[in-house]
């Protein structure tokens, strides 16, 4: 055993004892929290684990997304580029498995290079990883494909940081699995190895996958949290007591555009659309969020700052300027064809049926007819392009990176430009930005890409949802965010 | 082995081969692949080679004869798979999963049957009277209300306004009454009415009137010539019912958050996971076809003169 190794076993052991005395002097009170999704299992290499796992504190990754929309270290203290393509991770010091092991080069490496050989998610933005332990604290890393921004790919779901017991996977998050029932619950008890234990409870996560359902849970008192629970049931709530919180999450609301129809290859017709819609009424319409200033959540530091104009005047102008003139029964027409669009929602975010006959309401109010469409399947329809306006939902910046929406969804030919949309100087500038390493450079050029889009409107930006949780006096102190990506942290705690 | 009980497992086995090789094709026609949910699913940039390692490990690569007859080898030999949503063995999720709804599946419909068949018999003793009309408001009931709302009706009631049970966070027992009841609630109604026909039939025969004349009360000679038909009646209704009992489970499970088959199968649906849709097709037809079987057979035991 190297001095290193010792110094962490005697860490280890007194983290533990301390934890250990503190639970015995002051048990904090177990809880019970309610979500709609659960772990499917405990191997984070497996299908979307990872993300589960992680949300539910019991793994962490190297990089995680903070409070701020920043990526910051987590298990990692350091990410450094190296001249040769190549980086090099430090492992942040004093952090233990839940079982009392160290977390060392050698245990992650192995755990990561596991998780890239199974899952096929790991390798999507950079592709294959290969992580290399140097000493017990540093790794080199290898990307198939280069990149400026692996701390934010180590933030990714898919890299939970384990160590294989057998066939169990040991965790490093704030609480360890007691008792696992797939698709039901999860027992969870403090990680004794993780600083602070003392102050957390048991935690009994149970699955409650229809909201209505939840909200009863709760309003009988069996879940102390319960996480996103639907907007009608507050009122509801509100008379049985606990408290709601309401939160931003970064699931944005927005509407494509399609740039290859007749009427929507012309700039000014979106620019129309999009000035004419008003995002206040989209926020009455869901109770809930606020609008949307562009492409991300207000709390991401790529955000785009100011607020998206409403000026039905403006946009009536455009209309008049592209040539589609207002006849008496209330349509545009040009050329004898009338200004008639589609828009589809789906029904998987009812949020966004809401909004049909509001944009409907809008547009007519422009002179433009409008016919709403539901459909089951939204990924068909809008790869197939067989649409003039969709109504989508989608969170912009999983891993506190701006690169991966704007790339996927505007550059040309992407695998998810909906829109269809072009530009020869925006994908220049994504371009940049993936040859980009420094954070603020980073996130000038994601401003300067959201304005770009905003200029010829491929897409409007429509509203920044909010989620709601209901807390019982126990968790009082608990504040959502993070969307439903960390949603027990460390800070879970019980009010004294 | 009889010429004719061979005949019947050989029809049985190319009826149930027919439909999970019809629902093979059809699943995969549904509308959205299952790698694009996932992805989109996941927030994953889905370039092609993802798409393609994801397509290769759930073995979608192949020519769809080829995927066939390797799920068919791997269902026979209990090798389900693994579930393309979570990656864990298709045949350990359901083994877990199914204490679950047969609990509530047989629970509500032992409860309906039994309740049915009580109902019924004093349904067609007095028509018009209190079971009667109790009845056919059941059977309204169970046609005209949304299940999802009664149940969530039940949960209100139960678990929150007078607290008698901890719906989600009780025993097994807990957690499986109120589903039960529901699926017990909107069956019970049909039953009773099924049963009702069956005796009300007898209650027009020439020996039922016979056995009045001999003096028997109503009740008894209704009881004593009327329960095979009402039986008979229920059997010929109740195998259809049967036959859903673990896909008529789904709603009762998603309200009271139950972990069982029809729950899970509900979203297997919405991400096309066609590794847990397939193996439970081919569970319900070998199911639907045994009990259709199994109740013909009955049918014929309690009247040989039927065909």
């Amino acid at each position: 055993m190297t001095s290193s190794h010792l110094s962490r076993r005697l860490a280890a052991a007194a983290i533990a004892a301390g934890a250990l005395t503190a639970s015995a002097a002051s048990h904090a009170e177990d809880v019970t929290i309610g979500q709609t999704f659960l772990a499917s299992g405990l191997d984070a290499a497996e299908g979307s684990n990872g993300w589960a796992l992680v949300s539910h504190g019991i793994a962490e990754q190297l990089f995680r997304v903070s409070r701020e929309g920043e990526v910051v270290a987590n298990l990692a203290a350091s990410a450094t580029p190296n001249d040769d393509g190549t980086w090099t991770v430090e492992l942040a010091p004093d952090r233990f498995f839940s079982d009392g092991a160290p977390v060392t080069a050698e245990a992650v490496a192995a755990a990561l290079n596991r998780t890239g050989e199974a899952n096929p998610s790991a390798r999507a933005t950079a592709g294959r990883l290969s992580f290399t332990a140097v000493d017990d604290d540093t790794l080199t890393v290898r990307t198939e494909h280069s990149t400026t921004i692996l701390p934010s790919i180590l933030a990714e779901w898919a890299f939970p940081v384990y160590r294989m017991e057998g066939d169990a996977p040991i965790y490093t998050g704030p609480f360890a699995v007691k008792s696992f029932q797939p698709g039901a619950s999860i027992e969870m008890t403090p990680n004794a190895h993780y600083a602070g234990a003392e102050a957390r409870p048991d935690v009994t996560l149970r699955r409650i996958a229809d909201g209505q359902s939840l909200a009863l849970a709760f309003a009988s008192g069996e879940v102390d949290m319960a996480f996103n629970l639907p907007v009608e049931t507050l009122s509801m709530l509100q008379t049985t007591g606990g408290r709601i919180v309401s939160f931003p999450v970064a699931y944005q609301y927005m509407m494509w555009m399609n740039t290859r129809t007749p009427a929507l290859s012309d700039t000014r017709v979106r620019r129309a659309i999009d000035l004419a819609v008003s995002r206040e009424d989209l926020v009455t319409a869901a109770q809930a969020g606020v609008p949307a200033t562009g492409a991300f959540a207000e709390s991401y530091p790529f955000a785009a700052g100011g607020s998206l104009s409403h000026d039905l005047d403006a946009a009536a102008a455009l209309l008049d300027e592209a040539g589609w003139t207002l006849g008496e029964d209330g349509v545009r027409t040009r050329g004898g064809e009338p200004l008639e669009l589609v828009l589809y929602a789906y029904p998987q975010r009812p949020d966004l049926v809401t909004f049909q006959p509001v944009i409907r309401a809008a547009l007519a109010g422009i002179g433009i007819a409008v016919t709403t469409q539901v459909t089951e399947s939204p990924g068909d329809v809008a790869t197939s392009g067989e649409f003039d306006l969709f109504l989508w939902a989608q969170h912009t910046a999983p891993a506190g990176d701006p690169g991966l929406f704007l790339s996927l969804f505007f550059e040309t030919g992407a695998a998810r430009n909906y829109s269809g949309w072009s530009n020869a100087a925006y994908d220049s500038l994504i371009a940049d930005l993936r040859a980009e390493g420094d954070p603020q450079a980073r996130i000038d050029l994601a401003r300067r890409a959201q304005e770009m889009i905003a200029a010829e409107a491929p897409v409007a930006f429509l509203v920044t949802p909010e989620w709601h949780v209901g807390l019982s006096p126990a968790l009082a102190g608990y504040e959502p965010w993070g969307s439903d990506y960390y949603v027990i942290r460390p800070d879970l705690v019980t009010a004294r | 082995m009889t010429a004719a009980t061979a005949q019947l497992l050989g029809r049985l086995a190319l009826s149930w081969l027919a439909v999970v090789a019809a629902a093979f094709v059809l699943v995969r026609l549904m509308p959205s692949d299952p790698v694009e949910v996932f992805l989109a699913h996941v927030n994953v940039r889905s370039g092609p080679e993802i798409v393609a390692a994801y397509r290769a490990q759930w073995g979608l690569d192949e020519p769809l004869a080829a995927q066939f007859l390797h799920w068919l080898g791997g269902f026979v030999t209990f090798d389900w798979g693994v579930s393309f949503e979570t990656g864990r063995p298709v045949a350990a999720d359901f083994a877990a999963r199914l204490p679950y709804s047969a609990a509530i599946g047989f629970g509500g419909m032992v409860l309906a049957v039994t309740g049915g068949f009580a109902l019924g018999f004093f349904a067609a003793h007095r028509p018009g009277g209190l079971a009667d009309a109790l009845s056919r408001g059941l059977a309204v009931a169970g046609q005209a209300l949304p299940a999802f709302a009664a149940g969530l009706v039940l949960l209100w009631v139960l678990g929150v306004q007078l607290r008698w049970i901890d719906v989600f966070g009780g025993g097994s027992v807990e957690r499986v009454l109120l589903p039960t009841l529901l699926v017990a609630f909107f069956s019970l109604g049909p039953m009773s009415r099924l049963t009702r026909a069956g005796f009300a039939e007898v209650k027009r025969s020439p020996y039922y009137r016979t056995a009045l004349a001999k003096g028997r009360s109503q009740a008894g000679a209704l009881w004593h010539h009327g329960r095979a038909a009402g039986v008979l009646t229920l059997v010929a209704g109740l195998a259809p019912e049967l036959a859903w009992i673990i896909g008529g489970t789904a709603v009762a499970e998603i309200v009271f958050g139950v972990p069982g088959v029809s729950e899970r199968v509900v979203q297997a649906v919405n991400h096309r996971d066609y590794a847990i849709l397939q193996p439970y097709i081919a569970l319900v037809a070998l199911w639907v076809a045994l009990v259709l079987q199994g109740a013909r057979i009955l049918r014929r035991t309690l009247d040989p003169r039927l065909p």
